[in-house]
């Protein structure tokens, strides 16, 4: 042993002196901004909106995956119902992702709200992945080293400082019309569908960040014939129960949220369209205002950024 | 190079399959002997003289 | 886990792995080995391991049934008077063979139906269409065998062995398990004889310091051959060969050139993982590669590239064949009319053809990899008919053969030729192959390269530039070990200043070169897939 005691000291002299290199090539490799001209790859850009908005700005917080961005309009929220939302939702989203958005929106934002769009959890994805993906959270050269094509000067010793943010806070406008069959859509059964176990464990790591920074999780399934259905559902009621969090399953509300499938999808039932999503936001907005108590700041003088993008927003909606 | 004298006929790649191949009908040839496919290993060809011991080896196993 | 080249396997199995053969005793760290092994496995594919294990255990037990009769064959040759020997001996001979071949059916039946089932009622059907008979033969459709093409060759050689009494059959089946299922060898070999590891395996050796960061470093050296060039290269290969007809010849080539870069990369890189991570545990496996690119004729290359493979065909198809009492008659016959030049390469030639048969089918069922072996069977061939030629010629217009230019202009012609065989091999089937040889052929031309065309096939002027700065590291390396000089050992000497820098920077220039993420698709190792 006495003789192993300096190789182990060595090694972790190595290995300490390599994670600080990597730390340091880490900072170097980090994009300076979040424009997209700063290296931000292009799924992820319109979710790391988010570091742009202002510090402690955000009332609602949605992360998950396509589902969530096709259905939830936050400048819808704010023209009716005057609270700010950001969607940090990417294409495909693997809940590992989730964890990582949801974890970089907490640093600098203390939403009351956090809302999961459900179909991620679902998502399986590989332990290798996952592993990956903390590697990469610990060490950003991993995630962005193929910005050594475009390396400039100015990454060397510049500040972080983000300015760019999204005017329709992540939710993608999307007109087409694609009718969906409704055949078999939310049967009756009492399967439940497997959360795969790194998911489970994922997302109890969720739960604990929302814990830590007081926001409530709240878990919404947004109507979707192909990807939702009851055993789903049973599932995720079950896994709320369990957790005491609360969920609304509008797939099962067609009173609150009266989707009409052969209009309010744009691609037979994968995601809602722009129609689809306008009927959601608006039973969303309402349920999230009275049951949180969020509060209407249409009018309070920081916030006239939020309403020079509703201008925007609605010159895009108006098509 | 020097036949006589390499020890490393085989493993230094100077024999490949085909020459070896001609090696071992000489080799049966001049010495009347029959070389089984398990004796053709790198050890017995490396060089002149493991290929002899090899032949007389054989030889007295007739 | 997929590849040795993952995270999962890197930093957590092989760790873990290591971790708990340091705390074991001697006597039970081939127990962690085997479960490591077994888990490996069984994260590869549950069905196969049930595969692997009845599949051991068949072997164990023929190995055992060869020894039990060569024993009553030695026993009753003891005994018996010399003029019954004869008898005896060609009894039992008869015997050994029908089980050997027994085991040997067992072994490679499973193989070739699982590989190539499906190849061969396909073509039946085209044949049964072609004749116009209304009969068609169901195609079936298996689990892909990973590893185990690699494991049956494996196999054939243990038992080939016992059966030659160079080695004895395994009493113990623990062992056999491990030498047949050992992790880092099991998906991509090297394909081990019994001989070279079994008794490494077993012997427990413990996990030294200089077995470690040699094993570590040959690791990462590995990494930087897979992640950095090949995987950088794959972007413009799969945009090339699977779109072959919109390009021209001078992108084809340069495709060519690429695909046989990736592979010697991706396969030469991830036997560098494999022999690395043995290595760690003391375990000293046989290499696969031998700087082929150096090599000076095809022959040579296939004495350098994937070199148990080759031994293997050698030892195990070659040699029997041609020593075998047809072929063996027929060199004597040979001989005497054409001398010992040509003679012995009538019968050498049929058996060189069974050997590129199976080593275009081995590597998978399609027309294209038949066409690859007969391609090396006719260039090796052709390289020992015009030897003598070739001799006579340099002789005449006196060029020395040692000297540097002939030697280089052997090499690139050698690589040429390497790497055409590469362009049927990678293609889309044999047609897509011989289209692009067409286009490569008659549609040359150094536009692309000149109106910077090929910079827009998936690699931009940055990824050409690292990838040539990687090949050019890899090629150093390489004519070092052509000297006779090591690298690792050459570094190992240097004081903590020079080393630690080297390191680090080896593993950044991984870190950030590499090919992985964002853009990238990650790429199995290809020689798996075989």
């Amino acid at each position: 042993m006495k003789r192993n005691l300096p190789l182990l000291a060595r090694s972790a002299c190595f290995l300490t002196l390599l994670c600080a290199l990597l730390l340091g090539v880490s900072y170097l490799f980090m994009p300076k901004n979040n424009h997209k001209s700063f290296g931000v790859s292009d799924g992820e850009l319109l979710a790391n909106g988010i570091l742009g908005e202002k510090e402690h700005s955000i009332d609602v917080l949605v992360i998950g995956d396509s589902e969530a961005y096709s259905s939830i309009s936050p400048m819808q929220m704010w023209d009716e119902r005057g609270f700010t939302s950001y969607l940090c939702s990417t294409p495909a989203q693997p809940l590992y992702d989730s964890y990582r958005f949801l974890r970089q929106a907490l640093g600098r934002q203390s939403p009351k709200v956090v809302v999961l769009e459900t179909n991620a959890i679902f998502r399986p994805y590989k332990l290798n992945d996952y592993l990956l993906s903390r590697a990469k959270n610990l060490f950003s050269v991993l995630r962005y080293h193929d910005r050594w094509k475009a390396l400039s000067v100015n990454d060397f010793g510049k500040q972080l400082d983000y300015t760019f943010t999204d005017d329709l806070k992540g939710f993608r406008y999307n007109p087409a019309v694609a009718a969906a069959s409704t055949k078999g859509y939310m049967q009756p059964t009492d399967h439940q569908a497997a959360i795969p176990a790194l998911n489970e464990a994922c997302l109890q790591d969720m739960l604990a960040l929302c814990r830590d920074s007081g926001a409530q999780l709240l878990l919404v399934s947004t109507p979707s014939t192909l990807n939702w259905n009851r055993a789903r559902h049973n599932r995720i009621a079950a896994f709320a129960e369990k957790n005491s969090l609360t969920y609304i399953d509008l797939n099962t509300m067609p009173d609150e949220v009266p989707i009409d499938w052969a209009r309010d999808t744009r691609d037979r039932g994968d995601h809602l369209n722009y129609a689809g999503a306008v009927k959601v936001t608006a039973f969303l907005g309402q349920y999230l205002q009275n049951a949180y108590d969020l509060p209407n700041r249409r009018d309070a003088a920081h916030y006239h950024s939020w309403n020079d993008a509703l201008d925007r927003y609605r010159n895009i909606i108006k098509g | 190079m020097d036949y006589a004298t390499c020890h490393d006929l085989i493993d230094a790649h100077y024999l490949d399959s085909l020459t070896t191949l001609a090696l071992v009908a000489e080799l049966e040839e001049a010495f009347d002997v029959t070389i089984p496919t398990v004796e053709i290993i790198p050890a017995n060809f490396n060089s002149a003289e493991a290929m002899w011991t090899m032949v007389v080896r054989l030889q007295e196993e007739g | 886990m997929t590849s040795y080249c993952s995270l999962l396997y890197l930093a957590v199995f092989l760790p873990a792995v290591v971790l708990i053969h340091r705390i074991l005793p001697q006597r039970l760290r081939w127990a962690a080995l085997l479960a490591a092994s077994y888990a490996f496995f069984w994260s590869v594919s549950g069905k196969l391991l049930v595969f692997l294990l009845l599949s051991t255990v068949s072997i164990h037990h023929f190995g055992l049934w060869l020894t039990v009769e060569q024993q009553s064959r030695d026993n009753q040759l003891a005994s018996a008077a010399p003029p019954d020997r004869k008898k005896i001996r060609q009894r039992f001979t008869r015997r050994l063979r029908a089980i050997l071949l027994l085991a040997v059916l067992v072994q490679a039946g499973t193989l070739l139906t699982l590989k190539y089932a499906a190849f061969f009622s396909t073509n039946l059907n085209h044949l049964l269409n072609a004749l116009r008979l209304p009969v068609n033969v169901p195609v079936p459709s298996f689990l892909l065998p990973i590893g185990i093409s690699f494991y049956t060759l494996q196999a054939v050689s243990y038992l080939t062995d016992v059966y030659r009494g160079a080695i004895r059959a395994d009493r113990n089946l623990a062992r056999l398990m491990l030498f047949l299922g050992f992790f880092p060898q099991i998906m991509e070999g090297p394909i081990c004889r019994y001989g070279q590891t079994a008794d490494q395996l077993w012997a427990g050796r413990p996990v030294t310091w200089q077995g470690l960061t040699f094993g570590m470093q040959r690791i990462l050296y590995g990494m930087i051959k897979k992640i950095v060039i090949a995987d950088r290269l794959n972007l413009l290969i799969k945009t090339v060969f699977n779109d072959y007809t919109n390009f021209s010849g001078g992108i084809i080539a340069l495709a060519t050139v690429c695909y046989t870069c990736q592979l010697y990369m991706d396969f030469s890189g991830t036997m560098d993982v494999v022999i690395g991570s043995a290595e760690i545990f003391g375990v000293r496996l046989p290499e696969n590669f031998r700087q082929p690119f150096f090599s000076r004729s095809i022959s040579e290359f296939w004495q350098r590239w994937h070199i148990s493979l080759g031994a293997w065909l050698k030892d195990y198809v070659f040699y029997p064949l041609s020593m075998s009492g047809p072929l063996k008659k027929l060199t004597g016959a040979a001989r005497r009319r054409l001398g010992n030049h040509y003679g012995p390469l009538i019968s050498g030639t049929v058996a060189l053809g069974v050997v590129w048969l199976l080593n275009g089918l081995w590597h998978g069922a399609g027309w294209h990899y038949l066409f690859f072996g007969f391609y090396h069977f006719v260039l090796i061939l052709a390289g020992s008919l015009f030897e003598p030629v070739a001799q006579r010629l340099t002789a005449f217009l006196h060029i020395d053969r040692t000297c540097l230019p002939y030697r280089i202009f052997q090499t690139v012609r050698t690589a040429l030729l390497v790497c055409v065989g590469e362009l049927f091999f990678r293609a889309n089937g044999l047609r897509a192959g011989l289209a692009m040889f067409r286009t490569m052929v008659t549609d040359f031309s150094v536009e692309p390269f000149v109106n910077g065309g090929f910079l827009s096939l998936g690699m931009d002027k940055y990824d050409f530039f690292i990838t040539l700065v990687a090949v050019g590291l890899v090629f150093a390396v390489g004519l070092l070990r052509e000297r006779g000089l090591s690298l690792r050992e050459a570094v190992a000497q240097r004081p903590l200043a020079v080393r630690w820098p080297v390191y680090y920077a080896a593993f950044l220039f991984l870190v950030i070169f590499g090919a992985y993420g964002v853009g990238y698709v990650p790429v199995d190792p290809i020689y798996a897939a075989f």
